[in-house]
């Protein structure tokens, strides 16, 4: 293995377990030392029956990105026909994929129905191992369910790895908890046998082995392996998120299972609200009787919630609301990648309100970003929007432990004690140079608040009297002026960008970008990457001295019209050519490279990053 | 259950405090909600309640105005989200006395997903509804009780015949149902208070007259029709509460009173940590366990 190894688990969604076996086998890599990348689970809005894949990335350092679409090893766990090719099982992953796995990579399939024309994939030196899991599963085993191990017990044998099952029997037993032995042997049973059909094919075909080779690292600290969507959820209980609300939309309920699980431990509470707005305004009850609390939704979801976040503008709620933004308009393409939501983000709702959008660009920053939400949130009174998108929840990865001991400070701004009111008495929505009033929680005695959506005066009364009204607007929006000035940060810049291209991203293209980076380098193209992650309100002051030293501006967007690129032209007065894709697949660094060639040598303005279509199945003449 | 009028002195003094002062109340006169006003500051005298400790939650149009005319925390949100803002600060502080405040259109029309949740969650928040069907604020729009005691020999989607708050709140499970009138507020006082003291989802519909755009349900029409629930009347038993209203029903009228009353065992529930010692610190291993 050089280095690095991409495996392909492909089959039916529910019935063939693709998520097992990439679950398997990504969590012993990562106990195993070696650092796994799975990030673009492709799976459809429907529970069963539609294609899935899941490709996984295997390194022995932390890899900078997920790279291209190619594959070196494709396991294809469909067992019976493929209802479009009745003479032709199997061929549903082997079809979409076969085109991207690598010339000499491996094709490990479920024969149960017997075997795959597989010789164009053969001339090109690709080795097939056909496994007839299902029947082992069943016939001589007896359960079903054990085929995934029969799975898991081949490719392992196929990458040499975890031979005398330590790894796996750990695993088997810590899920069984020790409570059925009999079901740990029999999964080891069958991981054994599975083992044994590659070793057959090995010798038949008397390749010694299929060169690729994992081996156990040591490494100075425990590796977890847990998604951007975990992340995240620690992130906000280590900040003092205390009340969680949620709405079950694809791709935001993990974090709803996440919080319901975890948060009574830390005495917070989490709520599956009836619909989108109960939730919301459970949350903005709970923030203005004193925890700290937090939404989260996907697009539609967020749509139906905009009147309240001009209401927690007006009223001065805090709330951090997760947006897991995946592709729209409507309900769009529920399980597929997109970042379309800025727009909406920066300006939903009627009125003007202040607010403050920020977008983790990797796992670790849904992390270490999210505590800042909430530092925010509380500061400001104000909605603070977390942008993340599909491919940043959904993406697994390994992380050192050492990730999650960020102490954090937990600062109440403003609120007033029962001392403070005896001092100096309480208006509410007080005039201040900052924009910030002071706030008490109800119960406080001492004093009582007057909180409304409508406008109203410093202590709270409803008044539609011209001056009140414009110092009550004023005093509101002074708080992004304050913002902008104590707390915005500027981009994180790679490179130098003077007199270079640069590609500027925001959210989970990062990785990608970077490794377009060194792949342009190799190529003798030297560019650098900005990522913005404090996107409202917009640092222009920060971002525009970096931005404007460039050569040429390349904004590279999961979405149709370019939005950061368009808010770049707004605030900084700079013009930016485009790299797009909102096909619903994730960006691959060959994507960025051939976009940066088309601007940068021939001066394209705008490139839309297509994929052909995945091959027809040849239907028989007369049909 | 009766108010001393000593109480009733200091009941306008404490409860005056930290509002908009009478002269500046922007009710027309001889609206119903200055009878639900009295009950209200009756009604927090009677169980002796500290401003302070109590949230009262406005909904939108004219019967919210009522929160900024007590002492008491306040809160408007918006159309049709009292009773969940009041589920939220429930769950956070559940030491909070929670009042929400709203009309018949903000409960019945947009909030009625609200309402027919609260019924099943039963927080422990009162909801007294100021019912005149007609939404004022915005010059006499029906409402969905609207049209109350109006004959209804032919019906369109347009104008379907009003709907009874108290079978939907009995069907949804609410577990306090009671109706009360404004023009009486000293019964009103006490079905509030009684309201106030249940545990858990409390429920009251007070009809509280429009004087300027619904002329057809006035003061009279009300005392004409409203009658009190006979003193048999057994209203911890749902059969019983359905008898009832399918009785008065029968008989044109509307009950005054408890309808029904049975709490539902609930779990204790302790306040969320909201303060920076109770929140650091803390330990994040229970969590971290599971991704190893």
């Amino acid at each position: 293995m050089a280095g690095r190894l991409k495996v392909l688990v492909g089959g039916v969604q529910l019935r063939d377990g693709v998520g097992t076996v990439v679950d398997v086998v990504g969590r012993i890599a990562t106990r195993a030392g070696l650092h796994v990348l799975a990030n673009e689970r492709n799976y459809a809005s429907t529970i069963y029956g539609a294609h899935q894949f899941d490709p996984l990335l295997i390194c022995e350092e932390p890899p900078l990105s997920h790279g291209d679409d190619q594959v070196d090893i494709l396991v294809a766990l469909e067992f019976d026909s493929n209802p479009d090719a009745p003479q032709q099982p199997n061929r549903d992953t082997i079809l979409r994929h076969g085109a991207h796995l690598r010339d000499g990579g491996v094709l490990l399939y479920d024969a149960s129905t017997g075997t795959v024309p597989t010789e164009a994939l053969e001339a090109r030196g690709v080795r097939v191992f056909p496994l007839p899991a299902r029947h082992i599963a069943l016939r001589e085993l007896k359960r079903e369910v054990v085929k995934n191990m029969v799975v898991v017990g081949a490719l392992f044998r196929l990458l040499e790895f975890d031979m005398d099952q330590h790894y796996l029997r750990a695993l088997l037993e810590e899920r069984f908890a020790r409570k059925a032995q009999d079901l740990v042997d029999l999964n080891l049973r069958a991981a054994l046998r599975g083992r044994a059909v590659v070793e057959e094919v090995l010798r038949e075909r008397g390749w010694p082995s299929v060169g690729y080779r994992l081996e156990p690292r040591s490494t100075s600290e425990p590796l977890l392996f847990l998604s951007g969507t975990d992340a995240l959820g620690v992130g906000a209980i280590q900040a003092g998120c205390r009340f969680y609300a949620g709405y079950p939309i694809t791709p935001a309920s993990p974090l709803l299972e996440f919080m319901d699980r975890y948060l009574p431990a830390y005495g917070g509470r989490s709520l599956q609200g009836q619909n989108e707005r109960e939730s919301i305004r459970a949350a903005l009850g709970a923030s203005l009787a004193g925890a700290r609390a937090m939404v989260g939704s996907s697009g539609p979801g967020i749509s139906l919630k905009v009147e309240e976040f001009g209401l927690a503008g007006a009223a001065e709620i805090p709330i951090v609301v997760v947006d897991s933004q995946r592709a729209g308009p409507s309900t769009g393409m529920p399980t597929k990648t997109e970042q379309a939501d800025l727009r909406m983000a920066i300006s939903a709702g009627h009125g003007e309100i202040p607010r403050i959008v920020l977008a983790p660009s990797t796992l670790e920053e849904c992390y270490t970003l999210i505590m800042d939400a909430f530092h925010l949130a509380d500061k400001y009174q104000c909605p603070v929007f977390f942008l993340t998108d599909l491919t940043l929840a959904e993406v697994r990865k390994s992380v050192p432990q050492s990730l999650f001991r960020e102490t954090v400070r937990i600062v109440r701004e403003g609120v007033l004690t029962e001392e403070d009111l005896r001092r100096d008495g309480f208006r509410r929505f007080r005039l201040t140079e900052s924009g910030i009033s002071p706030r008490i929680f109800p119960g406080t005695p001492g004093a009582v608040f007057k909180m409304s959506g409508t406008e109203h005066d410093e202590s709270g009364f409803v008044t539609t009297d011209p001056p009140r009204r414009q110092a009550m607007m004023e005093k509101r929006m002074r708080k992004m002026e304050t913002y902008l000035r104590e707390d915005a940060r500027g981009p994180q810049v790679y490179g130098d960008p003077a007199g270079r291209p640069v590609l500027v991203g925001w959210g989970s293209t990062k990785p990608v970008l970077l490794e377009a980076r060194e792949r342009l380098r190799a190529e003798g193209l030297e560019v650098a990457v900005v990522q913005i992650t404090h996107l409202w309100p917009f640092p222009t002051h920060l971002v525009k001295p970096v931005l404007q030293a460039a050569s040429v501006l390349i904004v590279c967007e999961q979405n149709y019209s370019g939005q950061l690129a368009d808010l770049i032209q707004e605030r900084c007065l700079l013009p930016t050519r485009r790299i797009l894709k909102y096909n619903g697949r994730v960006f691959y660094v060959s994507d960025i490279v051939r976009g940066v060639h088309q601007i940068v040598r021939q001066g394209i303005g705008e490139v839309r990053v297509a994929e052909a279509l995945p091959v027809p199945v040849e239907a028989h003449e007369g049909e | 259950m009766s108010v001393q009028p000593a109480a009733r002195a200091s009941a306008s003094k404490v409860w005056e405090e930290n509002a908009v002062p009478r002269h500046r109340i922007q009710w027309c006169p001889g609206c119903g909600d200055y009878g639900v006003l009295n009950a209200l500051k009756l009604a927090f005298t009677r169980l002796e309640l500290v401003p302070h400790e109590v949230l009262l939650i406005g909904g939108i149009g004219c019967s919210g105005q009522i929160r900024n005319y007590l002492n008491g925390n306040g809160f408007h949100g918006t159309h049709g989200g009292p009773l969940a803002y009041a589920l939220g600060v429930k769950m956070a502080n559940p030491d909070l006395r929670v009042v929400a405040l709203a009309g018949d259109g903000d409960t019945f029309a947009i909030g009625v997903e609200n309402f027919v949740h609260a019924c099943r969650r039963d927080p422990q928040v009162t909801l007294i509804v100021m019912d005149n069907g007609v939404y004022g604020l915005t010059t006499g729009q029906r409402s969905p009780t609207g049209g109350l005691g109006q004959d209804f020999p032919e019906f369109s989607e347009e104008e379907p015949p009003p709907f009874s708050p108290l079978r939907l709140a009995l069907a949804a499970g609410a577990t306090f149902i009671a109706q009360s009138f404004s023009g009486d507020p000293k019964h009103a006082a006490e079905v509030y208070a009684q309201a106030m003291e249940h545990p858990g989802f409390a429920f009251v519909n007070d009809f509280s007259p429009c004087v300027t755009y619904n002329k057809f349900n006035t003061y009279d029409w009300f005392r004409e029709r409203l009658q009190p629930v006979p003193a048999d009347h057994d209203p911890t038993s749902l059969e019983a509460a359905w008898e009832l209203l399918a009785d008065f029903r029968r008989r044109g009228r509307s009950p005054l009173g408890v309808v029904y009353r049975n709490p539902r065992r609930r779990k204790a529930q302790r306040r969320v940590p909201m303060w920076p010692q109770e929140l650091e610190g803390i330990d994040l291993e229970p969590m971290l366990r599971a991704f190893r």
